[in-house]
């Protein structure tokens, strides 16, 4: 998939360049983050290596008022996926990946935490994936088939 | 059905006082909970970010093993809700997808049928108002800075919400005689989704700090969530910014709680990083009052 499939994908033509999108951005204000522009230069050209298209909180009010219906952070979000094979992407995402990988979760658990759980007489070892061998065996047999895996092999 | 809570990495791992009020205010509710071996649901700003597909079949995987203890997912993050939702949209729309998804499950035997559904716990306790305004025991009086979060909401087309003017929170305020305040943009992002968070750290903290300074203009004694992530952002995040604005961040199970008349302590609002004293000192004078009149 290049840059311009997932402009016809989403139908970026349909954009009139009103500018809904940018005046309703909440990162757009305090960063360089422009989405109506974004949208253009993607009908013409590969905006794949644009460190803002990582600005987005992919919070959807752009595409929740777009008056041509064009899925505005749908297309952000695929265009990650572009520029992140292509390695345009902030590199402290890895940790969370790999932790995802490694641990099954997101956020990982820190003994400060797990202080306050015995405190509220919530278990620590609690009913998860991370707390079973096997299904974190399965899990991870799982991530390895994955295509995100490669972002964790190439850094080596 | 029964609904097996989807509690999410932040709630479990970084705030365990929204799983445990939670648990409380829906045993007071009867509302049967069980438990299923879920992961990370996985984070839609990240992972979602880096490969659609990848995030597709985890998430995949936390459907199919709610759908093999014939649960129902009850979701307590924006964030988890966005994901699952939304991927459960996606692979039983798209035969290819959930074909390539199916796939990738055999190999550790699990398979998705779209038997399970996904559902925001605000919603399942919006159903239950009535109930609700009779369990409550004490008159909290509070005004509340409404924070619906992102996910929630949008996209509409998932969720097939009203994004501009929602009443969902506000009835819910309300049941609990609380006041519901306004504010300038009280539907905007808290700054933290879509990988910026962790990705643009400074550019996350403006987008919080003018949320802020708005909801500390409209005199609210507290702010409500329903996403731990957001939790997060406002309660964490707060304690970062310049300005000091010392607003307390509450879940809206921890709300509840206090108004079914649960202790600050049992609950756990006294781990978070603002101050919650004010709101605790307040439940405890009401709890008082209610002892003296009986």
């Amino acid at each position: 998939m290049t840059s311009s499939d997932i402009a016809l994908k989403f139908d970026l033509r349909k954009c009139v360049q009103c500018g809904k999108c940018t005046a309703s951005c909440p990162t757009g204000r305090e960063s360089n983050l422009r989405t109506r522009a974004l949208v253009f230069r993607a009908n013409s050209s590969d905006v794949s290596t644009e460190r803002e298209l990582w600005l987005c909180t992919t919070c959807y009010t752009c595409q929740e008022r777009c008056p041509k219906g064009v899925k505005i952070t749908d297309a952000i979000i695929e265009l990650r996926n572009l520029a992140a094979e292509k390695g345009n992407y902030p590199s402290i995402h890895l940790t969370a990946i790999k932790g995802l990988r490694d641990t099954s979760d997101g956020f990982p658990i820190t003994p400060e935490v797990s202080k306050i759980r015995s405190l509220l007489g919530l278990s620590i070892e609690p009913f998860d994936v991370a707390h079973s061998d096997e299904e974190r065996e399965k899990f991870r047999k799982l991530f390895q088939s994955l295509r995100i895996i490669a972002f964790l092999e190439e850094r080596k | 059905m029964t609904y097996a809570v989807f509690p999410g990495c932040i709630a479990r791992n970084l705030y365990p006082s929204i799983e445990k009020s939670t648990q409380l205010v829906f045993k007071e509710l009867n509302v049967p909970l069980t438990e299923v071996r879920f992961t990370c649901c996985p984070a839609p700003g990240v992972i979602r970010s880096y490969d659609v597909d990848s995030w597709l079949a985890i998430s995949a995987r936390n459907l199919a093993a709610a759908e093999e203890k014939d649960a129902d997912l009850l979701v307590i993050c924006n964030g988890c809700y966005g994901t699952l939702s939304s991927a459960r949209r996606r692979l039983l729309d798209d035969a290819d997808a959930r074909e390539r998804t199916n796939q990738k499950l055999a190999a550790i035997s699990m398979r998705f049928h779209g038997r399970a559904n996904v559902e925001h716990f605000a919603d399942v306790l919006h159903a239950r108002l009535p109930e609700i305004r009779q369990k409550v025991k004490v008159e909290l009086e509070l005004k509340v800075a409404i924070h619906y979060g992102c996910h929630y909401l949008k996209p509409s087309e998932h969720s097939g919400r009203n994004v501009e003017s929602p009443s969902v929170l506000e009835d819910l305020v309300s049941a609990l005689g609380c006041e519901s305040v306004d504010f300038p943009e009280k539907l905007s992002c808290c700054g933290a989704g879509g990988g910026v968070w962790s990705g643009s750290e400074e550019l996350s903290l403006k987008v919080l700090d003018r949320k802020m300074r708005f909801i500390k203009e409209s005199g609210a004694d507290c702010i409500l969530d329903v996403c731990p992530f957001c939790h997060l952002q406002l309660d964490q995040g707060q304690k970062r910014l310049r300005t000091r604005y010392e607003v307390p961040v509450l879940h809206l199970n921890q709300l509840i709680g206090l108004a079914f008349g649960q202790k600050d302590k049992v609950l756990g609002i006294h781990t978070h990083m603002v101050s919650t004293r004010e709101i605790a000192r307040k439940a405890k004078k009401a709890r008082r009052d209610l002892a003296d009149e009986d």
